[in-house]
């Protein structure tokens, strides 16, 4: 039985155990003098704790461990004698049995592999069967097990309630379980690049082909500074240039200018920009701007620029980036406190005077913190440069090249065909790494920055 | 230091009031308006240049997109008597239908009945799964062996771009003879929402990648959301505040920030890795290019966003309501699951549909952990390999063929629909459920 049938199944016999439970405590209620310590439904989740819980963590566990006794059991089979040694080929070949084990009628390519076909069938049958029994009967012994620890005094609310704080503790924890994956998976690929690549020619080096890699010295090609000068430039610099002025200038009118029909209509509009799917802006930034870039590069006499120049995907990214900034410099603008703008104005300053010289500077924390998630956001941005950016990594200050970045070379190094232990794939992890540590400083000062920023006007 | 503001406030106090009729002062306060006007200038053209650039967006992709929801089709005389075709009719009813035309040669037939209809080469202006239309036909009314007759078949890619004046010059001038003999028309192609990937552009269809989609989307909600809210709750009633609930919050605030693309690489590492544990090898968990990897991905990825917003739906539930609770004798399960919960419900729902718009459009950790195969057949079930629509937008980008830039957009457009249901629907909710208190 497949996975999804047995929890089907736990589950229905959860709702049966509940079911039993709290008639029977009703029972207990109707005949007893004395009264219940807990309602009857109470009494029903108790037992139907006992009945899923443990049948639950059952077929997790069993789902994790019999594939490797159905390979086990295969490699007994005589036939597996004819397999290769070899470990890669050798799991391919398993692999394939086991595909066509699953789908009736098909037959298996290899010879050796169709041999494989009934042995590994009857196996999986074998112990599907087993981890189907052992379920029902934990489900059964756990039901029972609270069955007969039922009675009117018995306090089923507080196990439950027990029960629950436990559940939900859990459910906190997988967050910290999350950061701690992301962290410990990409050091653990990280550290096996860096025993074959030196740490200094990665995060020092102006030569990145991942192409062409030499095996006596992989790092002379992998060198990662071309790609951050391409992600500064394109994330840090072009797109700040669209998205600071864009951003601000339409949070400061929407909350200092605009009527508030005004207001609460454009406000949704500019949010929507925000909503459109990364790879629609990628679509779009490879389609129509860059092209039109490069048009305009001609025009001025850069007869080579690039189709796949920087500007077009900073722009786009820009764009895509100002309702963040906006919102940010909105919420920082609204939290300077009135009477700082009504004495201003009392002083008979103009509104812009007021705006750019009191309430920008009280509201530059804020604002400032904003555009550091902005960046944040932009330099972990992945789709725009993987479709309108190009792939060769340049060290320039001129937006009608190309450049490439962080982002586009995971991309471009995990999508291609190349085994999973080479400097080539490992370098992605690498990468990674790099970006996330460096994100995730942007976040913290970022962070720090407002906390302080509120605290000084509460 | 004290002096010196002294004298300056009796210099205050002996300066004579400012003339505003003076020429100086006049042109000061003129040039002063002028800033005035050109800051709100830029204000206001910083709102309407980002919402035309929406717009421009939004319009191009329509004025692009609308094609692929059409397709052209190419009126194509059949003599099926003269065909040579030997099919028993008697298997046209059953389930082997399919199986029998096939085998009768159907598709040759198709092609002959082109080339002999549109001379030498005529075979290339319908389209290679014309004859799935003419089966379709047959199946629908098997009286058409009997006669000649005339049917509307899909044209090939070649003829749908002539169509939009695209080609060469040949070509150009075939279709635009077809076109005045009236052979040639557009229709509506309700097959691109129900087929899946193919290599011809007029043949390919968004059912596969949406199907994809929503499975992902099932497995994310199935684990997003109840793990979502249970930790907002235990954050927002019960957690002390110590130093682990704090590496909780800081951890949910930073994974809410951390890019996307990371996300691949955990599930790349995790899910799909094999790694040793205690000796023994691990892995790779889960099968590759699956619905339910990608779903547990984006379900990691978005969890931070629905805490968040259920943190804060939740703390806006008034105090009161949990003190009278409380007073009555509930306890502090039942308070939380009898009260602050159904009360926070909407505000958590509008967190968590925001949320799964987001994992909907999201394109870089697919990429990541191989969600990026040619997808012919629509998964079955969520270890299926499988594609979703925005991996399948990027897949159709990188065509070569330029039938595929109308497809793109179209599918781009398919997108954008749901994206827009779902928020309109959050909007909806939080209009309609919001309290004040």
């Amino acid at each position: 039985m497949n996975a999804f049938a047995l929890m089907f199944l736990v589950a229905g016999l959860g709702l049966i155990g509940w079911l039993t439970a709290r008639s029977r405590a009703a029972r207990f209620d109707r005949g007893g003098a004395k009264r219940l310590h807990s309602l009857p439904a109470q009494h029903g989740f108790f037992v139907a704790m006992w009945v899923v819980l443990p049948a639950l963590l059952f077929v997790a566990a069993w789902g994790a461990i019999s594939p490797a006794l159905v390979k086990q059991t295969v490699l007994e089979h005589p036939a597996a004698s004819q397999l290769p040694q070899f470990d890669f080929e050798r799991d391919a070949l398993l692999a394939e049995a086991s595909r066509v084990a699953e789908q009736p009628g098909v037959a298996a390519f290899d010879p050796v592999a169709q041999q494989l076909v009934a042995p590994t069938r009857a196996a999986k049958v074998r112990y599907d069967w087993i981890g189907t029994a052992g379920a029902i009967l934990l489900a059964f012994a756990g039901g029972a097990y609270a069955f007969t620890r039922i009675r009117a005094s018995f306090p089923a609310r507080s196990s439950v309630e027990r029960g629950m704080m436990l559940m939900l503790l859990v459910a906190s924890l997988i967050a910290i379980l999350t950061t701690v994956g992301i962290f410990l998976s990409l050091l653990w690929e990280s550290v096996r690049f860096f025993g074959q690549v030196s740490i200094t020619d990665f995060l020092f080096g102006t030569h990145w082909s991942p192409q062409v890699i030499d095996p006596a010295r992989p790092g002379r090609s992998l060198g990662a500074v071309p790609l951050f000068w391409g992600t500064f430039f394109i994330g840090a610099v072009i797109a700040m240039i669209v998205a600071i002025p864009f951003g601000l200038m339409s949070a400061i009118y929407l909350t200092q200018y605009a009527a508030p029909q005004v207001r609460r209509w454009m406000k949704p509009i500019l949010e929507i920009l925000a909503g459109v799917p990364t790879v629609v802006y990628g679509y779009f930034a490879a389609l129509t701007v860059a092209p039109a870039v490069r048009d305009l590069a001609v025009a001025f006499g850069y007869p080579y620029a690039s189709s796949e120049s920087a500007l077009a995907a900073g722009l786009v990214m820009g764009v895509m980036i100002i309702p963040f900034v906006s919102s940010m410099a909105d919420d920082s603008i609204a939290a300077v406190p009135t009477a700082m703008r009504d004495g201003s104005l009392a002083m008979g300053a103009t509104k812009s005077e007021t705006i750019s010289r009191v309430l920008i500077p009280a509201a530059l924390p804020g604002v400032v913190a904003g555009i550091l998630l902005a960046v944040s956001r932009a330099i972990g941005e992945t789709m725009i440069v993987v479709m309108a950016a190009s792939g060769a990594a340049n060290i320039t200050l001129n937006p009608f090249e190309s450049a490439t970045t962080v982002t586009k070379q995971i991309v471009d190094l995990l999508t291609g065909e190349s085994e999973f232990d080479s400097p080539k794939t490992l370098a992605a992890f690498a990468l990674g790494l790099t970006l996330f540590v460096i994100t995730l400083l942007l976040n913290i000062v970022a962070l720090r920055v407002v906390k302080r920023y509120r605290e000084a006007y509460e | 230091m004290n002096n010196a503001r002294a004298t300056q406030s009796t210099q205050a106090q002996e300066r004579a009031p400012t003339d505003w009729k003076t020429v100086a002062m006049q042109r000061r306060i003129r040039k002063r308006y002028r800033a005035e006007r050109r800051f709100r200038f830029f204000g206001i053209a910083a709102v309407v240049l980002s919402a035309a650039f929406l717009a421009f967006l939004l319009v191009t992709m329509v004025a692009q997109g609308w094609r692929g929801f059409t397709r052209t089709e190419i009126m194509l005389p059949i003599d099926f008597p003269a065909s040579g075709m030997m099919v028993e009719r008697a298997q046209l009813d059953t389930a082997g239908a399919d199986l029998a035309l096939a085998g009768a040669g159907l598709e040759n037939a198709v092609k002959s009945a082109a080339a002999a209809a549109f001379g030498p080469g005529g075979e290339s202006y319908i389209s290679d799964n014309a004859w799935v239309s003419v089966r379709k036909a047959i199946k629908h009314d098997a009286s058409v062996l009997d006669r000649k007759t005339q049917m509307r078949v899909p044209a090939s890619s070649e003829v749908d771009q002539a169509m939009a004046g695209r080609g060469t010059s040949e070509i150009l001038a075939a279709v635009a003879k077809l076109k005045n003999a009236g052979l040639v028309s557009r229709h509506l192609n309700l097959d691109f929402l129900k087929v899946s990937d193919s290599t011809d552009p007029v043949a390919v269809g968004i059912w596969g990648a949406l199907k994809g989609s929503l499975l992902t989307m099932f497995v994310t909600f199935l684990i997003a959301f109840p793990v979502g809210v249970l930790s907002a709750i235990y954050l927002e009633e019960y957690a002390p505040r110590n130093r682990w609930t704090d590496l909780i919050e800081v951890s949910i605030n930073n994974l809410a920030a951390v890019p996307s693309i990371i996300f691949g690489l955990l599930g790349l590492a995790v899910f799909l890795g094999s790694w040793s544990l205690f000796g023994y090898r691990v892995g790779p968990l889960l099968p590759r290019s699956a619905a339910l990897v990608g779903g547990l991905t984006l379900a990691l990825m978005i969890m931070p966003v629905i805490v968040i917003a259920s943190r804060n739906a939740i703390k806006a539930v008034p105090p009161s309501i949990r003190d009278a609770a409380l007073g009555i004798g509930a306890s502090p399960i039942q308070v939380v699951f009898h009260h602050v919960l159904p009360l926070a419900m909407p505000g958590i729902l509008t967190g968590t549909i925001i949320g799964m718009a987001r994992a909907l459009g999201e394109t870089a950790p697919l990429l990541l952990i191989g969600m990026r195969a040619f997808i012919v057949t629509p998964p079955g079930g969520l270890t299926d390999p499988a594609t979703v629509l925005p991996v399948q937008i990027f897949l159709w980008s990188d065509e070569v063929s330029r039938g595929f830039v109308e497809k793109t957009s179209a599918a781009i457009i398919v997108l954008l629909v749901f994206l827009l249901a779902m928020n309109g629907l959050a909007i909806y909710l939080r209009n309609k459920f919001e309290t004040r208190w």
